[in-house]
């Protein structure tokens, strides 16, 4: 067996999270590479549909795949729509002869058991599907045995890693980890795991055809994070010491490591009034010389706008995080959207340089975060992050990272007094004045203007000062930005004589991916490039790959198709017919069958 | 050019003017930036607060023109936004003296969330609102602090909707320094400025600044007449509006406890100054004067665990100087 993927289908606060996450890191410590995602989780704290995914396999996984092997289910929801609001339930992707573990006790007065899980209401679609049904009393062993609902996820660890065949000793390791070794919680969670274990073997279950065939010890040394983690800690490796932002989804986990973090590394963590605060307080806290960041998503970015224009006349250094949603306005907080990529790249009023990088991973965010902040410093303009909720919140495997690699470049910086008052807005040969930060000694006339302003940074509305202002921060500055080597360059996948193209960034990098390998499994050839800088946008790369193809598929998650629009705009044209969409907006996981049925 | 100072000679306020001529002339706003040019000189001169080391910033208005008209470290930001740059400059590194002008439309209208916020949070930073009951810049319409019934181009027939009392706000919110100056006492506007500066925590100086262009009172016509009008009619300074409360309001035996000067160090200050500001406004006046000194509350800089020998914008950011750390935070992510 070379992948499994996992379902652990309940409600909030069912434990689903917690079940799947602690299967992932297991199987990850085991030697597979874990990709853990949120296949559905509403805006919402209380008790609705709760869906979690789990995909294990050999190589590096970038994202989900169609079919899940194994479905848990803790409640009704992952069988019915029992809303009756046109919800598709995670029985629907059962893989066929996959397998069902359900919780077989009968209603309990838990808040969250509030639908016996009854298969036989779906027995037409059960056997159909040819499912293997393994009825499991979670509830009842956790009620009886321990007093407690909240390990009916680990007794269904226990029953499955009697099933797959999986060390007890590595779960242990991960209740060590996760609940303090000798805790009650630890000694609890280790008990629970054991009553599934033994009601497994007691009752001969085992999915002999689902193991994995692991090795690699070395698995250990790898990273287990989420996107937001990366791009933190991609940050602090960066040198970013003051982060200022405000809790919204799917960006709170970046605020949530940094205000971990930070403190004990001499950094500061502001969690602001507003977005619109946030943003100003990284523009103060650039000014004074810190890296600075802060995360967003739609609504909030939105807020930024004003604070964005303010760091492009001003030329203050910022990186700015966009983890897009489903939108507009409140659109779909929880779920997966790339809507913002227009208010990314055009957002803003006025012109001024800016530069958009989207990573296509993990390991390739963590890195790309150096890029950020030493592209923002030299260039002394906004730096955008963009990414979307799939990549944001999903767990993935990566090498062991390595912050050696990275190099920091503050860019033009004055540290003595020069000749003559210090003036922030100079007009030098490639256009970019030297900063100095206020307290350097002998300095005292560094000012920062949103006017249109001097060289020593004074309003001026003057013809002549103005043009050779523009042409400094926007016109000058964009030419040296295309010619730097530091820009993320696209990824190319495929032979070049390829006559499908695809082109993508954001976390459709695994699924599109995988749709052109499975073209290849079928004989048919297929090229794709991830773009991983949007802005300069890499035209040149962009107009030769869709030249070299007979059909270029832009895939993305926007009814309004913002990559299609961006590329005709900047690199072919309309080539109304070559150009295609393969668009989702339904705020589900883009998959690799949902690519190859789309074209 | 202007020479750079260098500490030997002592720093004159030709030397920190800048060129700017924003303003009409009698406007109270002059009066302002020579108190404050004054207070630089004395931190430098008297007090061995490096140049460098101060820090102002402006928003937008007639007000916000302030880092024009010196030659200063300075940021001049977009509408209401000026505090938040200027908490982000203060916690980035606490080594700075920031001050931050704002006027009425741009800290009680557009900026009045990060007004709010600066104050309870309590960033060691001065705010000075050169507060004149108008926007100027725009032509006179009425500002949330313009007096019910003032007539300007946006209210014609006389403002009706109340206006922002931001003493009380910034008293509410827990701002460790609050005090109400006025433009045309120089030497006691500059005393309060540099109390304010020297107060740990978040302080506001909001003052009476008036138009002389677009605030227009019956009665008060020519050029200077509305500093009549302020003077006249509308401030009343703190230990008159004290004593007066003292004696009319409060009974004899309640009044044996009450000091017979006002105290703005005092614990219960805040809710006096409350009750003054009430008093004061049943008689259509406004108090002027130092309401509230409170420097014992942790600064934002405090909490977050900034200070002057751990400023964010000084660490030691190189990856060989924090590598073993940032081992750690790998290793917590396997």
């Amino acid at each position: 067996m070379g992948t499994l993927q996992v379902c652990g289908a309940g409600r909030a606060g069912d434990g689903t999270n917690t079940n799947v996450s602690i299967l992932g890191q297991v199987l990850k410590d085991l030697g597979a590479w874990v990709f853990v995602w949120r296949e559905e989780v509403y805006s919402n704290i209380h008790t609705r549909d709760t869906a979690f995914g789990l995909r294990a396999a050999g190589g590096p996984v970038y994202g989900p795949d169609d079919a899940f092997d194994i479905l848990e289910a803790f409640d009704q929801g992952a069988f019915l729509d029992w809303t009756g609001e046109g919800r598709v339930p995670p029985l629907a992707r059962l893989r066929q002869g996959g397998v069902i573990l359900y919780d077989s006790s009968p209603r309990l007065e838990y808040p969250n058991t509030g639908h016996e899980v009854r298969p036989e209401q779906v027995e037409g679609e059960v056997r159909a599907k040819g499912a293997r049904l393994f009825g499991l009393p979670m509830g009842r062993l956790a009620k009886e045995r321990f007093g407690n609902y909240i390990v009916r996820g680990t007794i269904a660890l226990g029953a499955l890693a009697h099933m797959l065949g999986l060390p007890e000793e590595a779960f242990v390791r991960r209740f060590a980890r996760l609940f303090r070794e000798g805790s009650d919680l630890f000694r609890l969670n280790l008990e629970a795991f054991r009553a599934g274990l033994e009601h497994a073997r007691s009752e001969g279950w085992a999915l002999p055809d689902l193991r994995l065939a692991l090795s690699a010890p070395e698995g250990d040394r790898r990273q287990l994070l989420l996107g937001n983690e990366a791009v933190a800690l991609g940050a602090i490796v960066a040198g970013c010491r003051f982060y200022a932002g405000y809790p919204i989804t799917p960006a709170s986990e970046v605020l949530e490591y940094m205000a971990e973090k930070l403190p004990a590394l001499g950094g500061v963590v502001v969690q602001a009034d507003s977005e619109m605060a946030a943003a100003h307080h990284v523009i103060g806290g650039s000014v004074a010389g810190a890296r600075a960041m802060t995360a967003t998503s739609g609504p909030g970015f939105s807020l930024m706008q004003e604070a964005i224009s303010a760091a492009g006349i001003t030329e203050t250094p910022v990186v700015i995080v966009v983890s897009q949603r489903g939108g507009p306005a409140t659109g779909l907080p929880t779920k997966v959207g790339q809507e913002d990529l227009n208010e990314t790249v055009f957002g803003g009023h006025g012109d001024f340089a800016r530069i958009v990088l989207a990573p296509t991973d993990a390991e390739d965010a963590f890195y790309m975060m150096e890029k950020a902040f030493n592209l923002a410093d030299r260039y002394q303009c906004p730096v955008f992050v963009i990414y979307d909720q799939m990549f944001a919140q999903s767990t993935y495997t990566t090498p062991p990272l390595d912050p050696s690699r990275f190099v920091i470049d503050r860019g033009k910086v004055v540290t003595v007094p020069l000749n003559g008052p210090y003036r922030r807005y100079a007009l030098t040969e490639d256009g970019i004045s030297p900063r100095a930060f206020p307290g350097t000694p002998g300095i005292y006339t560094i000012y920062t203007n949103t006017n249109e302003h001097t060289e020593e940074g004074y309003i001026t509305e003057e013809m002549v000062v103005r043009k050779a202002m523009v042409e400094k921060r926007v016109v000058k500055r964009m030419d040296l930005i295309r010619r730097d080597h530091d820009l993320p360059p696209p990824r190319l996948h495929g032979p070049p004589d390829a006559p499908i193209g695809f082109i993508a960034y954001g976390s459709t990098y695994g699924p599109v991916l995988e749709a052109v390998e499975r073209l290849a499994g079928q004989g048919q050839k297929a090229r794709f490039l991830a773009l991983r800088t949007l802005w300069p946008f890499p035209g040149r790369e962009v107009r030769r790959f869709v030249d070299s193809c007979r059909v270029v598929y832009v895939v993305e998650y926007s009814a309004g198709a913002q990559l299609r629009g961006l590329i005709q705009r900047e690199a072919t044209g309309p080539m109304a017919r070559k150009i295609r969409s393969i668009l989702r907006y339904d705020g589900r996981p883009m998959t690799p069958g949902y690519v190859l049925q789309a074209m | 050019m202007a020479a750079v100072y260098t500490p030997q000679k002592p720093l004159t306020a030709a030397d920190i003017t800048g060129p700017g001529a924003w303003w009409c002339s009698g406007c109270g706003d002059f009066g302002v930036t020579a108190a404050f040019k004054e207070v630089v000189l004395t931190l430098v001169n008297e007090m061995g607060v490096p140049l460098e080391r101060i820090f102002v910033l402006s928003g937008i208005g007639c007000s916000s023109k302030e880092p024009e008209m010196l030659r200063l470290n300075a940021y001049h930001g977009q509408h209401g936004r000026s505090i938040p740059v200027a908490m982000g400059v203060a916690l980035a590194n606490p080594n700075l003296v920031v001050v931050d002008f704002g006027g009425d439309g741009d800290t009680y209208a557009i900026g009045m969330e990060h007004f709010v916020h600066a104050c309870v949070k309590n960033v060691n930073m001065t705010l000075i609102v050169m507060n004149n009951q108008v926007y100027g810049l725009t032509r006179g319409q009425a500002s949330p602090t313009g007096h019910l019934g003032l007539r300007t181009s946006s209210t014609p027939e006389g403002k009706k909707v109340r206006p922002v009392n931001p003493l009380k706000l910034a008293i509410a919110a827990g701002a460790a320094f609050v005090a109400r100056g006025v433009s045309w006492k120089r030497k006691e506007l500059a005393e309060l400025m540099l109390k304010a500066i020297q107060t740990k925590g978040f302080s506001l100086l909001d003052v009476f600044s008036p138009c002389v262009t677009y605030h227009r009172e019956p009665g008060y016509r020519g050029s200077g007449a509305i500093v009549d009008w302020y003077r006249l009619n509308y401030v009343v300074d703190i230990q008159e509006a004290w004593r007066a409360m003292r004696e009319q309001v409060f009974s004899e035996e309640e009044r044996a406890h009450l000091p017979a000067d006002y105290d703005p160090t005092s614990p219960l200050a805040p809710l006096y100054a409350l009750r003054l500001i009430e008093e004061a406004a049943r008689r259509g006046k406004e108090v002027t004067g130092l309401l509230v000194m409170n420097p014992s509350a942790p600064t934002l800089e405090e909490s977050l665990g900034a200070s002057p020998e751990r400023a964010p914008a000084l660490v030691d950011i190189s990856v060989e100087a924090n590598l073993e750390r940032y081992r750690r935070l790998l290793d917590e992510l396997r």
